[in-house]
C-alpha cells in the first residue's frame, strides 16, 4: 500500500503502534512489516528499508531479552513524518533480569561506540554498532511504569535525494553486488 | 519463527594441510534460531583440529542479526587460531551492508563467487 498524494503532502505524522509478546518468535513478522512500511509509506530507499529492519530487530530483541519478563508485551511505535523523518520507539516493561535504566544505557552505548572497543562476547554489537550507525538520534527514557523507552530517529534529508534524484544510481550500486564495496545513498 | 538452514559439503583441494568445506546458509538468522544454528558450525569447527577453511555461501541468506555477527566473529577467531579461516561468498547487498557497518568486512574476506572463494583458499 502506498500513501496517496494528499497523505504524502500532509505534514501530519502517521503513527502505528504494535504490541507483541516477549518472544523472539514474532520478530520475523515485525521485520517484514518494517520493510513494507519503510518501502511503501516513506520516501526512504530500499537499502534503508533493509537497515530499519535491523534497527527494529535489535531494539526489540533488547527489550525482550533484557528489559522484560516472559509472557509480557513490548510495544513498537513507528512514526513517519512525510518528507521529514521516520521515528521508531520500543518500550519494555522494566521487569527483565538484566534491566538497565536510561542513564546506564547511555553510558553503555557511549562506551561501546568508542573506536577500537574490544567486543569479546557474542552479544553487544546491536545498539552501538548497528542502531547508532544507521540513525541520527538515539534516545533512552525511563518510563513511569519502570520500563525503558529506546527511540531512534532518521531524518530524510539526504535520503530524500536518493529516493528521487539519486535513487537509480544508489540502486544500481546496491544491485551491483560488489562484495567489498557497498555504496551508501 | 524465522527459518534457517545450514548445509555442508566437502570441497576437494590439493592444498597440503588444508580441509575445505562449503557451508551454505539459507533463510534468516535471528534471535529465535541463531543459538541452535551456531551449534552446527561449532561442531564442524571441533571436528577438524587444524587447517579448516570454511567457505560461507551466503547467496540464500536473507537476514542476520547482531548476535549471528557475534558468532561469525567467534568462529573466525577460533579457526584462525588453528591456521584456518572463513571466506564469505555471494552475500546479498543487505548482508554485506550489515557486515560492513560492524566492521567485519575488514576482518573476513568476502568475494562475489564460489570460484573466487575456492581460489582464495587454495593460495
Amino acid at each position: 500500500m502506498e500513501l496517496s498524494q494528499n497523505q504524502q503532502e500532509s505534514e501530519k505524522p502517521i503513527t502505528i503502534s504494535i504490541s507483541i509478546p516477549t518472544n523472539a518468535y514474532f520478530m520475523s513478522g515485525i521485520r517484514d512489516f518494517t520493510f513494507s512500511l519503510i518501502k511503501n509509506m516513506t520516501q526512504f530507499s530500499e537499502q534503508w528499508a533493509y537497515r530499519f529492519q535491523a534497527v527494529v530487530d535489535e531494539l526489540s530483541n533488547n527489550a525482550i531479552e533484557h528489559g522484560s519478563k516472559k509472557d509480557e508485551h513490548i510495544t513498537i511505535i513507528f512514526t513517519a513524518e512525510p518528507q521529514k523523518s521516520i521515528q521508531i520507539a520500543v518500550e519494555d516493561t522494566g521487569t527483565g533480569p538484566e534491566k538497565l535504566n536510561a542513564e546506564q544505557m547511555k553510558k553503555l552505548v557511549a562506551e561501546r561506540s568508542q573506536p577500537g572497543y574490544p567486543f569479546t562476547e557474542i552479544r553487544g554489537r546491536g545498539l552501538a554498532k548497528i542502531v547508532a550507525a544507521w540513525t541520527d538520534e538515539l534516545k533512552f527514557e525511563d518510563l513511569p511504569n519502570g520500563g525503558l523507552r529506546v527511540s531512534v530517529k532518521k531524518l530524510l534529508k539526504q535520503e530524500a535525494n536518493a529516493a528521487t534524484q539519486g535513487q537509480q544510481r544508489a540502486q544500481a550500486s546496491f544491485e551491483k553486488q560488489d562484495p567489498t564495496h557497498v555504496v551508501l545513498s | 519463527m524465522a527459518q534457517a538452514t545450514i548445509t555442508v559439503e566437502d570441497v576437494a583441494t590439493q592444498a597440503a594441510g588444508k580441509t575445505v568445506k562449503l557451508v551454505k546458509f539459507a533463510g534468516q538468522l535471528d534471535e529465535s534460531n541463531v543459538d541452535d544454528k551456531a551449534k552446527e558450525i561449532y561442531a564442524i569447527i571441533e571436528s577438524v583440529p587444524q587447517g579448516l577453511f570454511l567457505i560461507f555461501d551466503f547467496s540464500e541468506l536473507e537476514y542476520m542479526n547482531s548476535k549471528s555477527i557475534g558468532y561469525l566473529t567467534d568462529w573466525y577467531t577460533k579457526l584462525t587460531e588453528r591456521q584456518g579461516s572463513i571466506i564469505i561468498a555471494q552475500a546479498k547487498p543487505n548482508i554485506l551492508d550489515i557486515l560492513q557497518v560492524v566492521g567485519l568486512t575488514q576482518l573476513i574476506k568476502s568475494v562475489g563467487t564460489l570460484e573466487e572463494a575456492k581460489a582464495a583458499v587454495a593460495q
